[in-house]
């Protein structure tokens, strides 16, 4: 019965903006205390319980959509982090989304246990920024830019190359774990989900090395940057962006791999978790409440 | 809040009794089966028409002009995840559908004639409205069936009586005088499974249903080993012969899922397609495509009804290219089996046998703790996005997916679930193709790869113009020859597609439609430039 209808779970490297009916987005933005449960993990791990059995059946596993509500998290992707903050979701928790089906769970579920459904939804949206690694944080930068060699593709601040993705905000993008298994696993892909229903047209995040050739004759090394059924976008090894038209492309190969996956084995151990602190640390952190109106915006 | 002025509330009031007076002198809701065996001006339902072709009769787009293909209008559709329906076209307004809601477009030019919405609000998907008689039938995510009038909006009544379901969100079908309807859960608790329900045209009354899982009494219970049948599904519209007034429609998977042990047995009447008397909803006969299924197979993928010689023999056909990687072909007047073959290169679950058509699956691909790869994967072969069949070309038309999945189980336990993942052998990986497959062999004709597309994907249509119709999960919609496979046109809609698409004509102009992300875009042919507008 695994269809985008009644289930869709998480998945991929460019996920989905939460899209929450449009009362709930116009409620008002409540302020208050910080959630006194936050990154406590035995409360999570109680938040989660109690979301599994009264939650999934409208939102799904892990908030990633359900037969009948949204989708009310994705864990990833910053710029599209869900529009409402941790004190707007648990208003709607406690009070209900006037308009749609979401019930007030305020008198159904004590408060403690909406404030740990509201910690365990702030663990699924956290990206490594909400918890960095530890480690030497200086040191980390100089792996970055030295025995690392990572500006020899990725730019981080301005600095470095243009083949690889852009690490100024990767902590604020990623979890710690998949930052890691980008460094170390080979065949780092991330598998589609049977129920996932995207919801934006991603490009591709796979940056693979590609040889092109023209029915000119003139060839294009690079990294494709997206593809459809007539045309190819390239970032060519000539640090030119590529434009090209399918129905002139002869041929394109496939090259090795770009990315190193052994860096926990070209780096020291100290090395390695050094660079990963200072990953873990590149991005700026969501706002806790969101961002004032401007005025003169409207 | 924004107020109406006196002279707007009067219009308001002017408007309802306008509409009050054109329900009562309007022509009321008949029991004949209006539908054209052919789609061509309107495409009244989901499939185009009862048999579910998506083969229209409409001629303007060509293979020789598609290339001066443009876009003629665009309309948001606002507050749902997107869109999954297929509008309808009727009397030149088009009817755009979600759970408790539609939009009313002038379809030449996409304005808004009018909207109907009813509480609860939902963002939810659904897959669109009936229009007949002059009325539109909207399901709604409580467990009802509106008639509004086609009109205005205005609603004439509200489905009555009959159990307690929860709807799939699959357009209604209008046939004999009902509404037909399906849903997953029948009752309020449990798993209550698959079930089709059946109301009345003129009033709403209840009517009858049929369950998918067999009630005491019925010999089909024993398929289930002493066990308490679960799940089958029906989240998809069916087809209707108007002659041999059959409904068909094809039932979803047995439960759970993924583990076979807690039911021994076949598992009747799970991943079938089934032929129900219209009248009373009794079952005619069944076709299991997947017996005791652990891999999600469902069989609810659109049914397509032919009429053919097939091996020198006139043959009233039920056609289905099924989750499972088969392509069927059925008699529909008494469900013998005629032929299955493989319509995407690897096809490991089992096989079927040749000459009963009875799946058989192989051990080997039992999902199990450690994980199996399994192909089709769950997601299947194909799945929803609506096939096309052209008598002109001969040809089946199929959004195809080649690649494979893996099935993990969460325990040993019997009744384990968990979900699946595309193989993580590159080999394996997930890639969409728009397929031409010859109607009566199943040899594969021609495919049009449709680049990054990887998952579920839209569905297509083809015309006696000569051209299939085929928009693609990435944004793209083509315009390819119907015989060869030749893309002649294209156009980036800009936002993921999983509706299948629908054509119509207004003031003698072909256009084609398709709902993409959460906006509905038609596309037909440049005005033809005068003499006059050639003088410089």
């Amino acid at each position: 019965m695994k269809r985008p209808l009644t289930k869709a779970l998480l998945i991929g490297l460019v996920l989905p903006l939460a899209i929450l009916p449009a009362q709930a987005q116009r409620r008002a933005e409540p302020s208050g205390p910080a959630n006194p449960f936050a990154g406590n993990s035995q409360a999570i791990t109680q938040g989660e319980l109690i979301y599994n059995q009264n939650c999934t059946s409208c939102h799904g596993p892990n908030g990633g959509a359900g037969e009948i509500g949204p989708e009310i998290i994705h864990n990833l992707s910053v710029p599209l982090r869900g529009e409402l903050n941790d004190n707007q979701i648990l208003d709607v928790i406690r009070n209900g989304a006037s308009g749609t089906v979401m019930p007030a769970w305020k008198g159904k579920l004590t408060d403690d246990d909406i404030l740990k459904i509201g910690a365990f939804l702030h663990s699924l949206r956290g990206t490594a920024i909400d918890n960095p690694l530890p480690g030497n944080v200086a040191h980390g930068e100089e792996i970055f830019w030295g025995k690392g060699q990572c500006g020899s593709c990725h730019m981080l601040g301005g600095r470095g190359a243009l083949r690889g993705p852009d690490l100024t905000n990767v902590a604020a993008e990623y979890k710690s774990n998949l930052i890691v298994d980008a460094l170390t696993k080979p065949n780092h892909r991330v598998y589609g989900d049977g129920g996932v229903h995207l919801r934006a047209l991603p490009a591709m995040d796979t940056y693979d090395a590609v040889h092109v050739t023209l029915n000119s004759g003139r060839t294009v090394d690079g990294v494709l940057l997206n593809q459809d059924s007539y045309s190819l976008q390239v970032m060519g090894d000539d640090n030119e962006l590529h434009l090209l038209d399918r129905s002139q492309v002869k041929a394109i190969a496939n090259k090795p791999a770009l990315m190193p996956t052994d860096y926990d084995k070209r780096l020291t151990k100290d090395e390695f978790a050094d660079l990963m602190a200072f990953l873990t640390r590149q991005g700026r952190k969501a706002p806790v409440a969101s961002a004032p109106r401007n005025a003169d915006q409207e | 809040m924004r107020r109406f002025s006196s002279g707007e509330g009067a219009a308001v009031l002017r408007a309802f009794l306008l509409a009050t007076t054109v329900t009562l002198c309007g022509s009321a809701a008949s029991a004949q089966d209006s539908y054209p065996a052919q789609p061509g001006k309107d495409w009244p339902i989901y499939g185009g028409s009862y048999n579910n072709q998506r083969y229209s009769s409409l001629k303007e787009i060509t293979p020789a002009n598609a290339r001066q293909l443009q876009g003629k209008w665009m309309y948001h559709v606002e507050g749902l995840q997107g869109l999954e329906s297929v509008p309808v076209v009727v009397n030149g307004v088009m009817y755009v559908s979600g759970y408790n809601r539609i939009d009313a477009l002038d379809a030449r030019t996409g304005n808004v004639i009018w909207r109907f919405r009813r509480q609860p609000a939902t963002a939810a998907y659904q897959r669109g409205a009936a229009v007949a008689h002059n009325r539109v039938y909207v399901t709604t995510n409580d467990g009802h069936v509106l008639a509004l009038d086609a009109r205005t909006g205005a609603q004439i009544w509200e489905s009555k009586g009959g159990p307690k379901v929860s709807f799939s969100g699959t357009p209604p079908m209008v046939a004999n005088g009902k509404i037909l309807v399906s849903g997953n859960r029948f009752g309020t608790a449990g798993d209550g499974g698959g079930f089709i329900q059946a109301y009345d045209e003129q009033t709403g009354d209840y009517r009858w249903t049929w369950r998918a899982l067999p009630e005491n009494g019925d010999p089909a219970l024993e398929s289930w080993g002493g066990h308490t049948p679960g799940g089958g599904p029906i989240w998809i519209g069916g087809a209707y012969d108007p002659e041999l007034k059959l409904v068909y429609y094809g039932t979803g998977q047995p439960n759970p899922q993924w583990s076979g042990k807690g039911r021994p047995g076949d598992n009747l009447y799970s991943d079938c397609i089934v032929a129900l008397d219209i009248d009373t909803g009794k079952l005619k006969w069944y076709f299991q495509n997947t017996p005791h299924d652990t891999h999600d197979y469902d069989s609810t993928e659109i049914i397509v009804l032919a009429d053919m010689t097939f091996k020198g023999k006139p043959r009233k056909v039920a056609l289905q290219a099924n989750r499972n990687g088969y392509y069927y072909i059925l008699d529909r007047t008494n469900g013998e089996f005629l032929q299955a073959t493989p319509f995407v290169s690897r096809v490991d679950w089992g096989t079927v046998d040749p000459k009963t058509g009875k799946g058989l699956a192989d051990p080997a691909h039992e999902p199990t703790v450690k994980g199996t790869i399994t192909c089709p994967s769950t997601a299947g072969a194909t799945n929803w996005p609506s096939p096309a069949y052209n008598p002109a070309t001969g040809l089946f038309y199929v959004t195809a997916t080649e690649g494979c999945g893996v099935n993990t189980l969460a325990s040993s336990a019997p009744d384990s679930e968990t979900s699946y993942l595309e193989s993580p052998r590159d080999k394996e990986s997930w890639q969409l193709y728009t397929r031409a497959i010859d109607a009566k062999t199943g040899a594969i004709k021609w495919d049009y790869k449709q680049v990054r597309s990887n998952h579920y994907g839209p569905g297509l249509l083809t015309t006696e113009g000569g051209i299939v119709f085929s928009p693609e999960q990435f944004g793209q919609v083509s315009v390819l020859d119907a015989k060869t496979g030749r893309s002649l046109w294209h156009y980036n809609t800009g936002d993921l597609i999983t509706a299948s698409p629908l054509t119509y004509s207004e003031d003698g102009h072909q256009y084609l439609a398709i709902a993409s992300g959460t906006n509905i875009l038609t596309f037909g042919l440049p005005e033809r430039v005068t003499a006059a507008e050639k003088k410089p």
